[in-house]
């Protein structure tokens, strides 16, 4: 045992073993070691060799199938980028349209159109707007334009595309109204005293009317040209108006209708559809 | 003129050493077959050794198993030292107590690569439960395809060395 233990070739056997064993425990141990890397390097120095000779790894592309893949890639990215834009306004669209669809859920018998405000009237002082829908989308002269916070105005005005907007802050404007926990009954309309603070008179108040601050204005209905209950606005306080000897209430709309960006038109609803009393339009 | 051809030789095992890598490590080139390709390295360093002397028998033993092991995982473990134990003692057998021919060689290849493998498996898959299902998915068919293998190497290698010895 002695002699072939001491015969050269079994000790440079064990040496290497020895040095085999080491080395095993240091790459089994050491991440990223010199011998792994080295080995590697030399494995992926081959892999580079053999990737020119298959079809299966990547290789150089020529100049025109480069411009060919540019090209492709440019035509995708476009269209791309116009399904992004898409994308961005059909969200909006859905935005808006949820917005609506707790008042179309409770009231079913609605037929709400919604809209973009698309420009406003400089000239007007009671914040009359037009929006981006018209007569193509089923709007008419007279249909009321509403937000989820209430009524906001009616269409005066309507082409094939758009469709102009008289606020209830104008003088134009007049609604038949009631106080929703007194049931005192009035006309909405504009002044220009208070349309520059974004607000609207509840008028033709009687004497013992029992209007208060925070009391909730709501449509009658009886006209026909606007459906019963939707809000006007809140009382921000009770006046007498020396002028035609009556009182009357100031009431703020819930949206800001100096600001507003969006609406949608109520084309539809039950009870809809009774005789114009006088002038350019009667609540 | 020995060494000299010895040389030639060992450059010409090396050649075969990294062709057999190549082809086993690209991609979609060597096709699985009953869902196993061939230790081509295997049959490669023992064919050597039947050959060779101890010492080479026993470096290129340990070269073989180190790319086997490095194919696997960036560490030397079993191939590395296995090879070098058994090709150094083929290496010594085939040339004081054996004479090398096809029969013995393919005996000795059987025992070492059914040995190998099996040592292999036991050691990477006892914890693994369904390890018997990938014994008869893989395992069977790698080895019956390594010995196959071996034997065509035994083949050329004899040629080579037959070519770029002293004896021719």
């Amino acid at each position: 045992m002695k002699e072939f233990l001491g015969k050269t070739k079994i000790k440079i056997l064990l040496s290497v073993l020895l040095v085999l064993l080491m080395l095993s425990v240091f790459t089994r141990n050491v991440e990223n070691n010199i011998v792994s890397s080295a080995v590697n390097g030399l494995g992926y120095g081959l892999s580079k060799v053999t990737a020119a000779a298959t079809d299966n790894n990547a290789r150089t592309m020529s100049y025109d199938e480069l411009m060919s893949a540019y090209e492709e890639l440019q035509q995708e990215n476009n269209s791309l980028r116009a399904r992004v834009v898409d994308y961005y306004d059909t969200k909006a669209e859905n935005a808006r349209l949820w917005k609506f669809y707790d008042l179309k859920k409770e009231n079913p018998d609605y037929t709400l159109i919604p809209a973009m405000v698309l420009r406003r009237d400089v000239n007007d002082e009671f914040s009359s707007f037009t929006l981006d829908k018209g007569t193509a989308s089923g709007i008419s002269i007279g249909d009321p334009v509403v937000t989820d916070n209430g009524v906001v105005g009616w269409v005066a005005e309507a082409d094939a595309n758009t469709a102009k907007v008289v606020t209830i802050l104008s003088p134009r404007t007049s609604i038949g109204a009631v106080d929703n926990r007194t049931s005192d009954t009035g006309v909405v309309t504009g002044k220009a005293a208070f349309a520059d603070r974004g607000e609207t008179v509840f008028s033709k108040l009687l004497s013992d009317h029992a209007v208060e601050t925070g009391d909730i204005i709501t449509t009658t209905g009886i006209s026909g040209l606007y459906p019963k209950g939707l809000i006007l606005g809140e009382v921000t306080e009770v006046g007498y108006d020396t002028y035609d000897t009556s009182y009357y209430a100031v009431i703020r709309p819930y949206d800001d209708i100096r600001t507003l960006s969006e609406a949608a038109v109520l084309t539809a609803f039950s009870g809809q559809g009774e005789i114009l009393l006088s002038g350019d339009t009667d609540g | 003129m020995d060494k000299k051809n010895a040389v030639f030789r060992y450059i010409a095992y090396a050649v075969e050493m990294v062709l057999a890598f190549v082809l086993l490590s690209t991609p979609n080139l060597l096709p699985d077959i009953f869902g196993a390709k061939p230790a081509l390295l295997l049959g490669i360093a023992l064919s050597i050794a039947t050959f060779e002397r101890e010492i080479p028998a026993m470096i290129f033993g340990m070269v073989a198993g180190a790319l086997m092991d490095f194919g696997y995982s960036n560490a030397l473990g079993l191939f590395t030292i296995a090879l070098t134990v058994v090709c150094f003692l083929i290496g010594w057998v085939a040339n004081n107590l054996v004479k090398a021919n096809p029969m013995n060689y393919l005996l000795t290849a059987a025992v070492v690569i059914g040995g190998l493998y099996m040592l292999y498996f036991g050691i990477e898959f006892y914890h693994v439960a369904d390890r018997w299902t990938y014994f008869q998915a893989h395992l069977i068919s790698r080895m019956i395809q390594s010995l196959l293998w071996s034997a065509v190497w035994y083949f050329v290698n004899r040629f080579v060395y037959h070519t770029l010895s002293e004896e021719t």
